[in-house]
């Protein structure tokens, strides 16, 4: 296993970590350094437990090799949770009662927000199009639609 | 357990002359968005290789305008090929494959090109790029060859394309005013899913009412490759598009498919599904045609 | 605790763990890590039936960062466990008995290495016939799964003189009903971490539901002490009932022992579908039988449930599938069969609904059937038959708790989704057709007739508030915040003085499993007790500070306050004077009654009913489904939180949806041919239809503060709603589930139904649909 250095922006620092090159995304968040916010629910890109904003876009980051990271700017939920203009998205989640298990949720929060920074006030039709990658198997949904609709502000 | 890809070696040209030099001199299985390659590569299918990582190579994102073509990058992403305005306008089957395509995740990294290399015969992308007589540029360090896209796919997951190559350019003529593009798929939920079946249709109006001069139909899914439905389409031209001749030119795509029964559904289903969706899909272009839009 | 105004009870409090959970701070079994730990993998079978001829691990063992690898030969004692049937190998010795079997445990250094050692460790098997399906488990000559047959459990029930009835009825009707395996597909995969403590006691952090019971599994089988032994639950992505028949416990237990290091064990998705727990498909024939004026007179039912490779809860799964057969109706004469049979497909256990959903569907397909040959509107000919509190049920029991399934069905029957229900309505384009269906649902909550008792502490700390204790776990289901509410209630102080510890052996009493709907009320009831214990406490230690004798005090917004002087002493006065030492314990034992001979716990005393409405659209060119609106009337006694209780429903009626329309584990030739969220297809958000939750019901009289189980009702009426909506909307009756797009659209040729483009019907074939 060869390890190579990546540097990139992470929740508005900069960082670098070393990892193998074909190490995806995900598994350098939650194992080498320590941000287990981001969630592994399938390493296949079908249920969007592991969703991090790159460069401004919601990707996948269980298919974002290291190789690809190199000079993005990266933010994770926990990049989020410290950022005062997300308090109110969050907040609405636990309010809205979206949040049973709470496995998904990360990852649906990270949707959300790529969703509010182009639509700050999506319809339920807008709002269901953008998180259609994310599953969610405990709150059947409608509460989560009620929260991101009110979500922005 | 998914397998893991910690001794796998990455190499990560700067320019599209360093990737083609690179691929001139050794194996790689390359990877741009790696939305499909990265899953493959976990669950055993292709062995552990080199990945040549093509990402970075902002050179191939575009989508131009050139005079009666229109030009995409390969590396451009769906989710913008689903945004542009001039897709939307010229090529309207080939951004409903990008909404239909997959989640914003998916379609924020997955390129067009990476789905005409990964060669699924239900890639979304691919019926559209036939109904549009699309042509491929592919490039190595030795030059590059256009190719249309029909030729390029020449039997299940075997492409007219060398290991030392890279898709580079998809490009085709827009759109005219008096065409009408239609992409449809059938999924077993609303949510997303890889499809069933998918047909995609061009159609050209003629001068009277349901009257069609020209038609390109293709068909995803249903082969070992994408298929045009030569008999469909000249059915389409015969005579007025009526409800009759709409089923008539349904029905005569049976003659260019042989679905296979998988986990999705049976060889049987596909082959209604594939009537049933042309016949949908020539009744939208049917009711267009007749508003004038 | 009546009279007055509640507080807390009844209120939407948002969950206290929401914001933590949505921020990504709590802390998963998948989360957790220990300095130094090691890392362990399953190898599993390949082969659906096999024998084991030689396992040489050797290679493995030979790699630099394996820690080790075990077989068989390291499992201590008989090598056998299960929660009614001893009959599933920790790690498999003779023979493996379906894809997924474990047959080796790797410990490594790194995930990585322990993948490497998986795939050098030989393993020789000697294939064997498998039984892909129960019937032909059934059939002599067939494969034996295990040497004592493939029958695992069979029993038969009867109650009145079915014959007799069938001989007098006006309308007989008789199918046979097919439901397909479900998945889990919790986001967490199975997962834990286990550790020996400072003392060298072994501890699990485990995603399970049931600390105590997966301790008691593992003394008993690895031959521990369970002083040596601690289980933990901390929050859970999921369970459902998947979690429940100890995925990693014993594996990991054995890794840590041998190697006396921290080890953690994390399931892929892949590794979860295939070897992980799934519903029981099954086979239900059923013969109804009704008088001309519409009274259900008899039910003959057959039911056959594919088991899988193992016993499970299988026993009891097959209990409620019996004992809610009938639906919720009174039903004078039946006559039920019902067989587990062992095949080599999976491992068959509890999923919400446990039994339940899979006859409801057949069940409430033989009333809209009954209801269109008598004649009569399909609610009209519910609330004819439909259970009253103080009825007596088809297994002579006398229901004496709360029955809210009339009211459910006369609002139903009010509803603007069922007013504007007609025939064949259209819908936006010519082969579109719009429908509405109802069906009703009955399941038991509690364990019924099996012994169910759980307790709960209260501990008053320092500062004056309170730590409630109890070993339920928090699955997601809002237990926290629920339990928290009743015990603020019950010791009449503030709700942020109320914090909930649970899931932990170590630091929770025995509060029982966390399953069959009942953690609300079992756990409510010995929270509501144990609150009880602990104001008699405070109010003797008010005693004696207030000088005045215990008659005259009472508690009130965290105080003991004198009804003669109104001197009052805080909660915080008395426990900065106790140091933390006040603390009270509530048991609670459920009320019960013998089991009726051939069954495990038939009849429960309490029972959980709901109606659902769907208002479905099908696509005829496809056999596509869209439920654009559910409607589910629950009868949940008192509601302790709307919100939660909406949530729960909510989400197990999107699971139900799920079931009856998209989810289909196909096992064929005993593999899954769904083993990835790719090709085993879950609801999506935009699946989900608007949801209407309206509650029903009366308090129950015995549950704490009137609350009953909720968690699963949901599930249970969903499929039979769906299904009789596609047939009002388009003609055909499916009898299979999932009806997935192309059941349905062959169910459309098959009735005749307009449907596609090709008018030829095409040839019908059961199994490939």
């Amino acid at each position: 296993m060869a390890l190579k250095e990546y540097s990139f922006t992470l929740n508005g620092k900069p960082v670098v970590v070393r990892a193998p090159p074909a190490y995806d995304l995900l598994d350098t968040l939650r194992d080498v350094l320590g941000l287990t916010g981001t969630k592994n629910g399938c390493s296949e890109g079908e249920c969007g437990a592991c969703t991090v904003l790159m460069n401004g876009k919601a990707v996948h980051s269980c298919l974002t090799i290291m190789e690809q990271v190199r000079g993005a700017d990266v933010v994770t939920i926990e990049g989020l949770a410290s950022d005062p203009e997300s308090q109110v998205l969050l907040r609405r989640f636990a309010e809205e009662g979206a949040v049973q298990c709470g496995y998904c949720t990360p990852g649906v929060v990270m949707a959300s927000k790529a969703l509010l920074m182009r639509n700050p006030m999506p319809s339920a039709e807008e709002t269901k199009e953008a998180l259609r990658g994310n599953l969610c198997r405990c709150t059947g949904y409608s509460k989560i639609v009620k929260a991101v609709m009110k979500g922005g502000t | 357990m998914s397998l893991s890809l910690s001794d796998v070696e990455v190499d990560s040209p700067a320019t599209l002359t360093e990737a083609l030099q690179l691929l001139g001199r050794s194996k790689y299985r390359v990877i741009a968005g790696g939305t499909d390659v990265l899953i493959r590569m976990r669950t055993g299918p292709i062995p552990n290789e080199k990945l040549l990582n093509i990402y970075q190579l902002d050179e191939l994102r575009y989508i131009r305008s050139d005079g009666e073509r229109l030009r995409i990058g390969s590396l451009t992403c769906i989710a913008d090929i689903a945004a542009s305005p001039e897709i939307r306008r010229f090529a309207l089957p080939l951004a409903q494959a990008g909404d239909e395509f997959g989640s914003m995740q998916l379609t924020n990294k997955a390129t067009i090109g990476g789905n005409l290399a990964n060669a699924s015969p239900s890639g979304d992308c691919i019926p559209p790029l036939y109904s549009l007589d699309a042509v491929l540029t592919v490039a190595s360090a030795g030059g590059k060859r256009e190719i249309p896209v029909k030729d390029f796919f020449r039997g299940y997951k075997k492409l007219d394309m060398r290991p030392e190559e890279l898709i580079t350019e998809i490009s085709f003529r827009k759109m005219a005013g008096d065409e009408y593009g239609q992409y449809l798929r059938h999924t077993l939920r609303l949510g997303e899913a890889i499809s069933v079946v998918g047909v995609s249709m061009c159609l050209k109006k003629g001068p009277t009412r349901d009257e069609y001069v020209a038609a390109r139909i293709a068909l995803g899914a249903v082969a070992p490759t994408v298929m045009r439905a030569p008999k469909s389409e000249e059915i389409v031209t015969q005579g007025t598009l009526d409800e009759a001749r709409m089923r008539d030119a349904s029905k005569a795509v049976l003659e260019s498919i042989s679905p296979i029964t998988d986990v999705r559904g049976t060889g049987e289903y596909r082959r209604e599904m594939a009537v049933n969706l042309t016949y949908r899909g020539l009744r939208e272009i049917q009711a267009r045609g007749r508003g004038g839009t | 605790m009546s009279g007055t105004e509640l507080k807390w009870v009844g209120k939407p409090i948002p969950r206290k763990d929401a914001h933590g959970k949505a921020s990504g701070s709590v802390a998963f079994p998948t989360d957790m890590s220990i300095p130094g730990m090691l890392f362990a993998g399953v190898l599993r079978s390949p082969h659906p039936h096999a024998l084991i001829k030689e396992i040489d691990p050797s290679k493995a063992r030979a790699l630099p960062g394996v820690a080790a690898v075990l077989t068989h030969e390291d499992i201590p004692g008989k090598n056998r466990y299960g929660a009614f049937i001893r009959d599933r190998p920790v790690l498999c010795d003779d023979k493996v008995r379906y894809v997924g079997d474990p047959v080796a445990l790797v410990v490594a250094t790194s995930q990585e290495e322990a993948e490497k050692a998986l795939s050098l460790i030989e393993v020789n098997y000697e294939k064997l016939p498998a039984v892909t399906d129960p019937v032909q488990a059934l059939t002599p000559g067939s494969p034996l799964v295990h040497p004592g047959g493939n029958i695992c459990r069979k029993t038969r029930i009867t109650f009145g003189d079915v014959e007799g009835a069938f001989s007098r009825a006006a309308v007989v009707v008789e199918n046979t009903y097919r439901t397909g395996s479900q998945v889990h597909a919790y986001l967490e995969p199975e997962a834990g971490l286990g550790y020996l403590d400072d003392q060298k006691k072994l501890t699990l952090v485990v995603g399970g539901q049931s600390p105590y019971k997966d301790r008691a599994e593992i003394c008993e089988t690895l031959g521990l002490d369970e002083s040596t032994v601690t289980v933990i639950t901390p929050p859970v992505g999921g369970a459902f009932g998947g979690k429940d028949d100890v995925p990693v416990q014993l594996h990991l237990a054995l890794a840590v022992l041998k190697t006396g290091k921290p080890v953690k064990l994390v399931w892929g998705r892949g590794e979860s579908c295939v070897a992980g727990l799934k519903r029981h498909p099954a086979i239900v024939r059923m013969k109804t039988a009704a008088a001309s004026d519409g009274t259900l007179l008899a039910n003959q039912v057959e039911i056959l449930f594919d088991k899988g490779a193992y016993a499970g809860l299988g026993p009891a799964v097959l209990d409620v599938a019996i004992e809610n057969c009938n639906g919720p109706y009174r039903m004078p004469n039946v006559d039920i069969q019902a067989t587990l049979a062992y095949t080599n497909n999976g491992v068959m256990s509890a999923f919400r609904g446990f039994g339940a959903p899979q006859v409801m569907f057949a069940m409430e397909s033989q009333m809209d059937i009954l209801a269109e040959k008598l004649g009569l509107d399909p609610l009209e000919f519910r609330l004819r038959n439909a259970l009253k509190k103080g009825d007596e049920g088809a297994f002579r029991n006398r229901i004496n708790s709360g029955v809210g399934i009339r009211e459910a069905f006369e609002k139903a029957r009010r509803h603007e989704v069922w007013r504007s229900r007609a025939t064949e309505m259209k819908g936006d384009t010519p082969w579109t057709k719009r429908g509405v269906g109802v069906a009703g649902a009955i399941k038991g909550f509690t364990l019924g007739a099996l012994p169910d008792k759980g307790s709960a502490k209260i501990q008053l700390l320092e500062n004056g508030k309170f730590e409630v204790k109890v070993s339920t776990t928090e699955i997601g289901q809002g237990m926290t915040i629920a339990f928290a509410q009743i015990a603020a209630e019950a010791l009449r102080c503030d709700l942020d003085d109320v914090t909930v510890v649970c899931g932990d052996t170590l630091r929770t009493p025995d509060t029982s499993v966390t399953s069959a709907s009942r953690s609300t009320y079992l756990g409510g009831n010995a929270i509501i007790r144990a609150a009880e214990g602990m104001l008699g406490l405070l109010a003797l230690s008010a005693a004696e500070h207030i000088g005045e004798p215990e008659s005259n005090l009472q508690a009130r917004s965290s105080a003991i306050v004198s009804s003669k002087s109104g001197r009052l002493v805080s909660y915080a006065t008395l426990a900065s004077k106790s140091k933390g030492l006040i603390e009270s314990t509530g048991t609670f034992d459920v009320p019960r009654v013998a089991p009726i001979p051939g069954s495990l716990e038939i009849p429960h005393l309490f029972y959980m009913f709901a109606c659902a409405l769907a208002q479905v659209e099908v696509d005829t060119l496809t056999g596509s489904v869209k439920v654009k609106k559910l409607v589910l009337f629950p009868d949940a006694g008192r509601v302790i939180n709307p919100q939660m209780f909406e949530g729960q429903v909510e989400g197990a009626a999107i699971q139900g949806l799920g079931y009856a329309i998209m989810e289909d584990a196909k096992i064929e030739e005993g593999i899954l041919r769904t083993p990835s969220f790719a090709t085993y297809l879950i609801p999506t958000i935009k699946d989900a239809p608007e949801i209407e939750v309206v509650a029903v019901g009366e308090p129950e009289e015995s549950g704490p503060f009137g609350a009953k189980g909720v968690g699963e009702i949901g599930l249970v009426p969903i499929a039979p709603a769906i299904t009789n909506a596609i047939y009002n909307a388009t003609g055909a009756r499916l009898f299979e589930i999932p009806a997935t797009p192309e059941r349905v659209y062959r169910a459309l040729k098959g009735s005749g139904a307009p449907a596609g483009v090709n008018q030829e019907l095409p040839p019908r074939t059961r199994s490939s649909a």
